[in-house]
């Protein structure tokens, strides 16, 4: 797994790379960390190459949702693919988050 | 009912090579017995030796009552008694159909020859060949010359009828017309003993089935018995015709990418989509995640470790198409269902969204987490 984080102008991209599990969940929390603790509100998921995600990687979507909010900000996931999808639908998060 | 053959610690080595260890069972008279089993567990050896095609290497086959490995057995007036299918029908070429018919009766019964080709042509009339009488064999088609070899072995009144794989060598077109006498025969309270992978065909024309593996009859019952409720590992797998992953444990710090390869090689070995193998994927992380539940990491770590680690095994039926996928593990350790409670129910959500049913059950000292993957 892979994290790559960006500024453009007013938004924070972060573009994941690869499985996010239980296993380096951990890796990328560390890697989300001056995110969360910086003051830009409005992130991107980019998550073209993103291949697999597991509960540990949907509690830190949130916690980055979670964040996005408390700020006043939006969160959005990007070219999310239609089997990663999936979970987000049967963990009832879909709802919770902006697609594009 | 009478005993027509029993078989006592019945033993067969070829060389260094011990096909039958140790089979014992009785064969009464009317009954159609299946026996089947993986490739090469001695189903066609254990039928060799009750003729004495093979000679067994120890025990006792008594047949109405006269041990035929006594060095006193009268073998050819047991044979006469015990006719013979084989897989590749095994008919005199050079003999027209009729005459293959009436040379056992002739020559080894001393019928006179008008009489065995009356007999002849009654049976050739039962097997629908009554046509082909003046054929000869190279004329015929692979499932009318198993028709002949049929009425041949009944030409010769046999007591019981042994078949060796009866439509093993047949196109697939061809199966049902020789599956079609051999039902005939059942219905007509021939006793039979039929080497077969015809699994359908088994259930329906048997009142017994062996199963046959690691030479010896592994479990023997009724078609429902077997096919429906069979109480043995080995014969569930066989019966399901399941392929099996199986993957071990020990602890905490177990190799979770290794332990995803084997899981993808397998799902790749039996063409799953990319939806199953991440479905698969993903019901096992989570699983191990409550298994492994951070709030008490080192409690659940320590228990799973004395108690042998944890079993993964990941069935797919091929005949059902269904994937299920089993955890066994110590029953000292708190069930998963109720450590799921305690949780933020993230994992057992995922895990119910992506199954048709999960449960727990408890086998000796042991509790299995099973989980049937969504279709």
């Amino acid at each position: 797994m892979e994290t790559i984080i960006e500024q453009q102008s007013e938004k924070t991209i972060i573009k994941i790379n690869g499985r996010l599990d239980s296993m380096n969940s951990g890796d990328f929390e560390k890697a989300i960390t001056p995110v969360l603790e910086g003051a830009m509100k409005d992130i991107t998921l980019d998550c073209t190459d993103f291949e697999y995600i597991s509960s540990s990687g949907l509690r830190l979507f949130l916690t980055l949702l979670k964040h996005s909010k408390s700020k006043g900000g939006k969160l959005c996931i990007k070219a999310l693919k239609p089997e990663i999808k999936s979970v987000f639908d049967i963990a009832g998060f879909t709802p919770l988050f902006q697609f594009e | 009912m009478d005993a027509m053959i029993k078989v006592e610690h019945l033993s067969k080595k070829f060389d260094d090579l011990v096909v039958l260890k140790d089979i014992n069972t009785t064969i009464c008279k009317g009954e159609v017995i299946s026996i089947i089993g993986p490739s090469g567990t001695g189903k066609s050896t254990f039928l060799r030796c009750l003729n004495l095609l093979e000679t067994p290497t120890g025990g006792r086959i008594v047949i109405n009552g006269e041990d035929i490995l006594s060095p006193k057995a009268d073998v050819n007036a047991m044979r006469q008694k015990m006719g013979m299918v084989f897989q590749n029908f095994n008919l005199f070429d050079h003999l027209t159909i009729m005459d293959n018919l009436t040379i056992g009766p002739v020559k080894l019964l001393g019928v006179k020859k008008e009489d065995a080709v009356a007999r002849g042509k009654e049976l050739l009339q039962m097997v629908g060949l009554a046509a082909k009488a003046n054929s000869f064999p190279s004329e015929l088609s692979g499932g009318q010359k198993q028709r002949v070899a049929i009425a041949r072995c009944l030409s010769m009144n046999p007591e019981i009828i042994l078949f060796d794989e009866p439509t093993s060598a047949l196109d697939p077109t061809m199966v049902s017309e020789v599956l079609g006498v051999i039902k005939h025969l059942a219905q007509e309270g021939m006793t039979m003993a039929i080497v077969t992978h015809e699994m359908n065909f088994a259930k329906d024309v048997s009142s017994r089935i062996l199963y046959m593996d690691e030479g010896i009859i592994y479990e023997d019952g009724t078609p429902d018995e077997i096919f429906n409720h069979p109480k043995k590992e080995k014969t569930r797998v066989f019966i399901h015709r399941i392929r099996n992953c199986r993957y071990h444990i020990e602890d905490k710090d177990y190799d979770f990418y290794g332990m995803n390869n084997v899981i993808t090689t397998f799902c790749e070995k039996h063409f799953f989509s990319s939806n199953q193998v991440q479905s698969i994927l993903l019901l096992v992380e989570e699983s191990l995640q409550l298994y492994f539940d951070k709030d008490n990491l080192e409690q659940r770590n320590a228990i799973i470790k004395e108690g042998g680690g944890i079993e993964l095994s990941i069935d797919y039926s091929e005949k059902e198409e269904e994937i299920v996928i089993y955890f066994t593990v110590t029953n000292n350790l708190p069930s998963i269902l109720k450590t799921s409670e305690s949780s933020d129910g993230l994992s057992m959500t995922i895990i119910s969204g992506l199954t048709s049913s999960v449960e727990e059950d408890d086998v000796g000292d042991k509790t299995r987490f099973i989980m049937k993957v969504k279709k």
